[in-house]
């Protein structure tokens, strides 16, 4: 077993494996979740639901990473913010704006897209390590996160970490050489997407239903989300 | 049935879809414990409000989950256990007033307000609720009211009211347009206030009435979290107004019982869907906006800063967010100041949600009363005007509690007392 | 013939003393040699070791090593790398292998043919016994006992096997004799296999690569023939002067790939101004062979150099590695649209199966 091997089977039978595993993890835990049943809302509106949803996503999305004033929990916590958001931010632009992730999308979906400069994506990938670093730090630190913290958060949080400093080793051609350091990343991957419909890493998924129902609340009372 | 048992039952039953993709949505991020007032005051990691709905998402994953259940079985993911059952009952009756400040934080958006209320469900169900806020719950069952307001002290206390500030209180009118329906803590401790109420509407010449099988809107159900207690205590309302006929609901100057009646009894009891339900601060801000009544302008300026205090229910859950800041802004234009933060982002009085009836919480009551305290004394307000009794209760008791030289008072005795006949 | 030494068959062929200086600094530096490797196995005086330059060691040497016999053996093949020695760029060194050292049995090359050439081989092996350099260029067939490649009614594994027993060292030289190359591609009909998958018991040096790079065969050569030891291997027996980086460490492209700077299609502005070709699927990153250092045609140009992609035709299974011009970081397999469609109706079918449960305990109210 040599590591071109377990590269190929890293990339190869191993990914495809984990692709179709979260792929059906992830179906199941949203028809498990849809099925526990919904019941209708028949009280009725003050304001518009539908506006209060555009709303929510509108600053859940574009407004809330950016702006840190909008909400006054900044001040009491910003490490929490800045860690949060520096890792999102890092996360979307290495996975999706990446030439090298792109291309894996453009190889499953049949079409590509324009990427970012790799400096760009360079940096943000070390501020996206640097900003879990600071999460991991807040988790062991702060009294309620220590509080709330289990097993599951700490793993969730090595699952997530291990792919982005694998990839990150693996662009600037650090540590063992570049096939070694290619079939831990695609490892680290391939472990990552199992884990994903496993555990809270699925919120990516629950966020839509979540800020949905916010909007949706806030609207219907006519209250600004 | 163990309460174990008995609160696994409620908790089951309370998760449909709606609560179990709120909870999957969980980050366990901890930003919550931020905006909650009670963990800010004290320090409390505990108070943390998803270390409060803790026992809920255990519930549902253990129940509903195959991890969980795995988890479990492993023993990383505790059971719950009585113990467990009394320990969160004294984290949620004492301190949680369900303001939803929660979720304005929450970077995922999630409702923690109904989660919170989920988690009463299930400790209601359980019987684990603290013994004067279940004592206030049998008087109501049994009295019609919380406060001891039976029929004859409700004779008694309108007619006194009707003399003492000779006002017309129309009372059990067939064909009315409005049923008001008043809090005892009204009734019992803040009279003026339906004289002010009573004042206006005759003022804006509303055909209107109160019900004497209707006359309390306080729902300890509600506080209680127990669905069924909820529902007995709004069908009172709901069959009181349908035995008068009327096409209107107002709720007067309280939060909980304006919660409960405008935003979820019709999903309980869909009759509420016959009418229009509102609250009294929206009926003030139609009155003044439409010029049915018209006030002095400038009738409460010269006698320092006034400041508003936004209620969680009738503000930030209610919507009434705009009329009382257009009514202070002709009552007392120059010396009405706002609050930081303010409006849907207020800081919760820490009175709410039941806390006030429960002696225990009560040093909690407090601590978490000093934000409020700082937030006041930042604009130098003397004057705090507020639309909720429950948070007018809170803020009497507290400026006694800590001597404070301020004055509380409701929106609508303001109105009242600005009236151009 | 193999008694005189290799500067004094140099000589005999018309190599000036000045050419053969020059030819010992072109080895030194084809071979990748910046210190002398140790002196005492190559059995010159230990005191060469020091003071002398690379160059120097290297001249002594060839003037007191015997002419090192080869014996070149093809089996599943295509003569590519046997041309591309031919062709190579220096023609000293092709003087060095081709001429100078004695080459006893090449198949392509060989004048005789026939019996004659297969006797002259039996004779050689005989004669050189445990001193000659094995080179095989091509896979060996073991599917149905090795009949897929026969040579004068033997089979190929049978003729490797024979040639290895006397051999010093086994050089395979290409993808085909180093990890089985086109001929392993799947399906792999013959269970074409390299040599190291079948000789054990002797050193095999893999210079992988479609066709091997001539210097790097013919370098490594020159190593055992001068110093009596094979050069440094890495994991994959690959020689590490000629294996030691990737294509991407060296190439020239390489600035625009760190700039982020990619031609997009092989003939759009990118590619006219020379950008990096990853995202048109170069393989250089995973790629260890000396194309970008070394190049081909007397250092003229290599793949990525003329504007196309590497193919990493020096890896283990490069054929089946994907397609060539599909990015290096793409899964190796697309999914199958229904293969997808199945995972999700699985997930939605035991999704189903678990709400039915759910519903049932709801209903019970309890669900314990």
């Amino acid at each position: 077993m040599n590591w071109t091997a377990i590269l190929e089977f890293a990339r190869g039978p191993f990914f495809y494996a984990a692709l179709l595993i979260f792929v059906a993890g992830m179906i199941y835990r949203l028809v498990t979740v849809i099925g526990l049943g919904w019941s209708k809302d028949r009280v009725p509106a003050k304001g518009s639901k539908a506006g209060g949803v555009v709303m929510s996503f509108l600053k859940g999305i574009l407004v809330w990473p950016f702006i840190p004033w909008v909400k006054n929990t900044f001040k009491r916590n910003p490490l929490i913010y800045i860690g949060g958001g520096l890792f999102h931010l890092g996360l979307f632009v290495v996975v999706f704006l990446g030439t090298a992730h792109m291309l894996v999308f453009k190889s499953l979906l049949g079409f590509g897209w324009g990427t970012l400069p790799l400096p760009i994506v360079d940096w943000l990938a070390a501020a996206g390590i640097v900003g879990m670093l600071i999460l991991l730090i807040n988790r062991i630190i702060h009294p309620v996160l220590r509080l709330i913290s289990g097993p599951a958060e700490y793993l969730a949080w090595l699952f997530v970490f291990l792919p982005m400093i694998t990839g990150y080793a693996l662009t600037h051609h650090l540590g063992p050489r570049y096939e070694v350091m290619y079939s831990l990343h695609m490892i680290s991957v391939n472990v990552l997407l199992i884990w994903i419909p496993l555990s809270r890493i699925s919120h990516f998924i629950f966020y839509f239903f979540s800020r949905a129902i916010h909007g949706q609340e806030f609207g219907k009372r006519g209250v600004r989300v | 049935m163990t309460a174990t048992k008995q609160a696994l039952n409620a908790f089951v039953h309370e998760t449909g879809g709606w609560v179990a993709s709120q909870l999957e949505a969980c980050t366990r991020c901890g930003m919550c414990a931020e905006a909650c007032h009670f963990y800010q005051a004290t320090g409390n990691p505990e108070y943390a409000p998803v270390w409060k709905v803790e026992l809920l998402r255990r519930a549902y994953e253990q129940r509903f989950t195959i991890f969980g259940a795995i988890k479990t079985a492993l023993g990383i993911d505790k059971r719950i256990t009585d113990e467990d059952l009394q320990h969160w009952s004294d984290l949620n009756y004492y301190a949680c007033t369900v303001c939803n400040k929660c979720s304005m934080v929450c970077p995922m958006g999630i409702d923690l307000g109904s989660l919170l209320h989920g988690m009463r469900a299930g400790l209601a169900a359980a019987g684990m609720v603290p013994a004067d806020l279940m004592t206030a719950v049998n008087k109501q069952i049994e009295e019609g009211s919380p406060l001891g307001m039976t029929d004859s002290v409700w004779d008694q206390r309108l007619e006194w009211v009707a003399d003492e500030w000779e006002v017309e209180i129309p009372r059990d009118v067939q064909g009315a347009d409005t049923l008001v329906v008043f809090s005892s803590i009204e009734v019992m401790k803040f009279p003026t206030n339906i004289a002010a109420i009573a004042k206006i509407l005759n003022a804006a010449g509303e055909k209107w009435t109160v019900s004497s099988k209707a006359r309390e809107v306080v729902n300890f159900g509600f506080y209680q979290g127990s669905e069924e207690n909820t529902k007995l205590f709004l069908s009172r309302v709901l069959e009181g107004a349908k035995e008068l006929g009327v096409k209107r609901i107002v709720v007067t100057e309280c939060g909980h019982a304006y919660d409960a009646l405008r935003w979820h009894a019709a999903n309980w009891l869909p009759e509420a869907n016959d009418f229009e339900i509102i609250h009294i601060t929206g009926v003030l801000g139609e009155l003044v906006g439409s010029g049915r009544i018209r006030l002095k302008p400038g009738a409460f300026d010269g006698d320092g800063t006034i400041t508003f205090h936004d209620a969680c229910k009738i503000q930030r859950k209610g919507g009434h967010i705009q009329e009382p800041r257009d009514i202070l802004k002709v009552l007392a234009p120059e010396s009405f100041k706002e609050m930081t933060p303010n409006r849907e982002q207020s800081v919760c009085c820490g009175g709410g949600g039941g806390v006030i009836a429960v002696k225990a919480a009560d040093p909690v009551r407090y601590a978490a009363f000093e934000l409020k305290i700082d937030q006041v004394n930042k604009v130098g307000a003397k004057t705090v005007v507020m639309t909720c009794s429950n948070c007018r209760l809170q803020f009497t008791d507290s400026v006694d509690h800590f001597k404070l030289d301020w004055k509380v008072i409701g929106l609508a005795q303001m109105v009242a007392d600005a009236l151009v006949e | 013939m193999p008694e005189e030494t290799i500067a004094e068959g140099l000589k005999k062929s018309g190599v000036s003393r000045r050419d053969f200086l020059k030819l010992s600094g072109l080895l030194a530096a084809a071979m990748g040699l910046t210190n002398v490797p140790p002196v005492s196995a190559s059995g010159l005086p230990p005191r060469l070791g020091r003071g002398y330059s690379v160059n120097r060691v290297i001249a002594k040497a060839l003037e007191t090593r015997p002419r090192l016999p080869v014996i070149w053996l093809e089996f599943q093949d295509c003569a590519g790398c046997s041309e591309a020695i031919t062709r190579s760029n220096s023609p000293t060194l092709v003087n060095l292998v081709l001429n100078t050292l004695t080459i006893e049995y090449h198949e392509t090359l060989s004048a005789a043919a026939g019996f004659q050439v297969e006797q002259a081989k039996q004779d050689a092996m005989q004669r050189y016994a445990g001193q000659y350099i094995l080179v095989v260029e091509g896979s060996i067939p073991v599917a149905d006992d090795g009949v897929y490649c026969t040579v004068g009614g033997r089979t190929a594994l049978d003729l490797l096997q024979e040639a290895a027993a006397g051999a010093a060292a086994i050089i395979a030289t290409g993808n085909c004799a180093s990890f089985g190359g086109l001929p392993k591609a799947k399906p792999n009909p013959t269970d074409a296999k390299g040599v190291w998958e079948l000789i054990t018991d002797k050193p095999v040096v893999n210079i992988p690569g479609c066709p091997a790079i001539p210097e790097a065969t013919t370098g490594t050569i020159a190593h055992f023939a001068i110093f009596g030891t094979l050069p440094e291997l890495d994991g994959l027996h690959r020689p590490m002067p000629f294996y030691g980086v990737t294509v991407h460490d060296r190439c020239l492209r390489r600035p625009f790939y760190e700039a982020g700077k990619f031609a997009l299609s092989f003939d759009d502005e990118g590619a006219k101004k020379g950008y990096c070709l990853y995202k048109l699927g170069c393989k250089g990153p995973t790629t260890y062979n000396a194309c970008a250092s070394i190049r081909w045609d007397t250092g003229l140009s290599f793949p990525v150099q003329s504007g196309h992609p590497c193919l990493g035709c020096s890896q283990p299974d490069f054929w089946d590695g994907g397609g060539f011009y599909q990015g290096q970081s793409a899964p190796l397999d697309r999914p199958e649209l229904a293969a997808i469609g199945a995972a999700a109706a699985a997930g939605a079918a035991l999704g189903v199966g678990a709400t039915l449960v759910n519903q049932a305990k709801k209903k019970a109210k309890g669900g314990e």
